[in-house]
């Protein structure tokens, strides 16, 4: 395995609020990383951080031991794509559209549409299963849809690793399934890493290779999910207690939060 | 309609009326009167109002993707008060220079609109990103502060001075001949230059700056350039014509409607629309109480307050 991402001593404030300090992990090619914590506890601020929305005001990040405060955003998006959170605002363009913009990165001012362009295009379409609405407005779309899409523009854009903000908050079990089958078809079949944030400590635990605990945005646990699945780590990370379970279709071990108060 | 046939009625009817427009009310005084006033006034004008309507669009439809916000344009936020500011100060001290043979004027609104962009940009930042509440309100704000400094600055002028400032507050296209066009094309064909390079990133910016940015448009870098542009464009416009209100809001709101929201397309329809929205606004002010005219501003602000109203009405039901 190779190295892919290298955090040492990150930190970032804004003002004087500490998003993040000293985060300090090393993320191989392949890898399918989860980012667990309880709200507020800089998950999304690094995310952020690595694709180059906020600065950080302390430490260094090396990808593919290049710095990543050396590269320009273009060549930071050709590396790392990344799927926010769902967001208010309204997308006014078609799906097909907002898909083809990701190519932005592999593009000069005045290039044209490539075959190298169609097929990323295509290769996305397809692994997303979002033929079906490519002509529908982006605002008319449902939020599993409307996740499928985000996803299939950060596949189009070709980047080897992909950052997913709770890609699974706002939608059903049915589309949650959904989305984490795609994003482990994405890790498994086509070689993408994945960092991942996100509440479903079930998904994790079974599905992610490595988990990131954060909390008060210091770095609380670090470690492969097999062990996640504590009731120490998980009553330190969310200061709640937790009951254990196995599923009785997968014999896979699932953590439910006890109603009991302590 | 696909955006190629709908960009191509508006061209069509653009050009309609750029060639129909210099004769409407012209029936006075013999061939040579008439030859006389329609190529040292009314082509001119109509070239000069398509320039700055054209300029005028595409200013505002830089501003509506940059904000993601209809309602966000020069005139609402405050840079083309901060360009009359500049303007009227200019007047005032009443020394005049000329660059590189563009009058000085020129600069001295563009760098009011500059300072003026640069307020409003600073202090929506520092208040955590761009809620649409937050823009408009400082726009609306420093927009009320600059127009006290120009009110200020036309009380200490003497009475000429203060008349010329007034008048020209008003929004005016009249000019004779050829040098007003020359002074102000320049500036509105760097920014559409400018506008059609970035018109991706334009796009992209559309979509928030988390998605820009992770496309890989510098951000920040864009948008600097943009707003150097644009106060560049606004700028020379308000210098020229004073502030034309609305037509920045108006124009690329409905071309949205007709073509959609890419740059593509969107930008050169704008511009177009632009230009002959500002042509039949100054027509419709030259001819309607004959042979007295009224400013070009009063018009597009007449038809732009209750449009500003509409839209207003119509993002708050959105939201609610």
């Amino acid at each position: 395995m190779t190295l892919l991402l290298d955090v040492q001593e990150l930190s970032v404030e804004i003002g004087n609020k500490s998003l993040l300090s000293s985060i300090s992990v090393q993320f191989q090619q392949g890898d399918y990383l989860c980012v667990l914590g309880p709200n507020g506890a800089g998950k999304s601020t690094l995310l952020k951080v690595l694709m180059g929305i906020v600065s950080s005001s302390a430490g260094e990040i090396k990808l593919n031991q290049q710095p990543l405060a050396s590269l320009s955003q273009k060549e930071l998006a050709r590396q790392i794509s990344y799927v926010p959170q769902a967001h208010g605002h309204q997308l006014n363009f078609s799906v097909i559209d907002f898909i083809k913009m990701a190519r932005y990165a592999h593009h000069f001012a005045f290039s044209d549409w490539s075959k190298e362009d169609q097929n990323a295009l295509e290769h996305a379409i397809n692994i997303t299963n979002t033929e079906d609405f490519l002509y529908r407005q982006m605002t008319t779309l449902s939020g599993g849809e409307a996740q499928r899409v985000m996803i299939a523009a950060a596949v189009c854009q070709q980047s080897p690793l992909l950052l997913l903000d709770e890609p699974t908050s706002f939608l059903d079990p049915h589309h949650q399934v959904e989305v984490h089958q795609l994003i482990q078809n994405l890790n498994q079949h086509h070689g993408i890493s994945i960092i991942e944030v996100s509440h479903d400590l079930n998904h994790a635990a079974q599905h992610s290779h490595h988990i990131l605990a954060l909390k008060h945005g210091k770095v609380l646990w670090h470690g492969p999910s097999s062990e996640l699945l504590q009731a120490s780590h998980l009553h330190a990370l969310y200061d709640q207690q937790f009951v254990f379970a196995t599923h009785p279709q997968t014999g896979a071990l699932v953590a439910l939060p006890s109603e009991m108060t302590q | 309609m696909t955006a190629r046939n709908t960009l191509i009625l508006i061209a069509l009817a653009t050009l309609l009326i750029l060639v129909a427009s210099p004769y409407l009310g012209l029936s006075i005084g013999n061939a040579d009167i008439q030859h006389h006033i329609l190529t040292q006034l009314r082509i001119p004008r109509v070239l000069f109002a398509f320039i700055a309507g054209a300029g005028l669009a595409l200013c505002g439809m830089v501003f509506q993707a940059m904000f993601h916000n209809p309602l966000a344009t020069p005139f609402t936020l405050g840079v083309a008060s901060g360009g009359s500011l500049g303007a009227a100060i200019y007047v005032y001290l009443g020394f005049s220079f000329t660059l590189f043979g563009f009058d000085g004027g020129t600069f001295a609104a563009f760098l009011g609109s500059l300072i003026a962009i640069s307020f409003v940009y600073s202090i929506s930042r520092y208040q955590s990103g761009f809620s649409p509440e937050t823009l408009l309100l400082t726009g609306v704000a420093i927009s009320f502060f600059f127009s006290s400094l120009i009110l200020f600055t036309q009380y200490l002028s003497d009475l000429t001075d203060s008349f010329q400032i007034l008048r020209w507050l008003m929004g005016s296209l009249t000019t004779v001949g050829y040098r007003d066009i020359l002074q102000l094309l320049p500036f509105v064909a760097l920014c559409t230059a400018v506008i059609l390079w970035l018109r991706r990133e334009l796009n992209l910016l559309m979509a928030g700056d988390d998605i820009a940015l992770s496309r890989g448009v510098s951000v920040q870098y864009i948008r600097y350039t943009l707003f150097f542009v644009t106060s560049l464009c606004v700028g020379a416009i308000v210098a020229l014509c004073g502030p034309i209100g609305f037509v920045g809001m108006m124009v690329p709101h409905i071309c949205r409607l007709l073509i959609g929201s890419d740059h593509r397309w969107l930008t050169p329809a704008s511009l177009l629309f632009g230009g002959s929205f500002l042509i039949v606004c100054d027509t419709i002010s030259r001819l309607i109480i004959a042979p007295a005219e009224i400013p070009v501003g009063v018009i597009t602000t007449l038809l732009g307050g209750p449009f500003f109203l509409w839209l207003l009405i119509k993002s708050r039901s959105h939201t609610a």
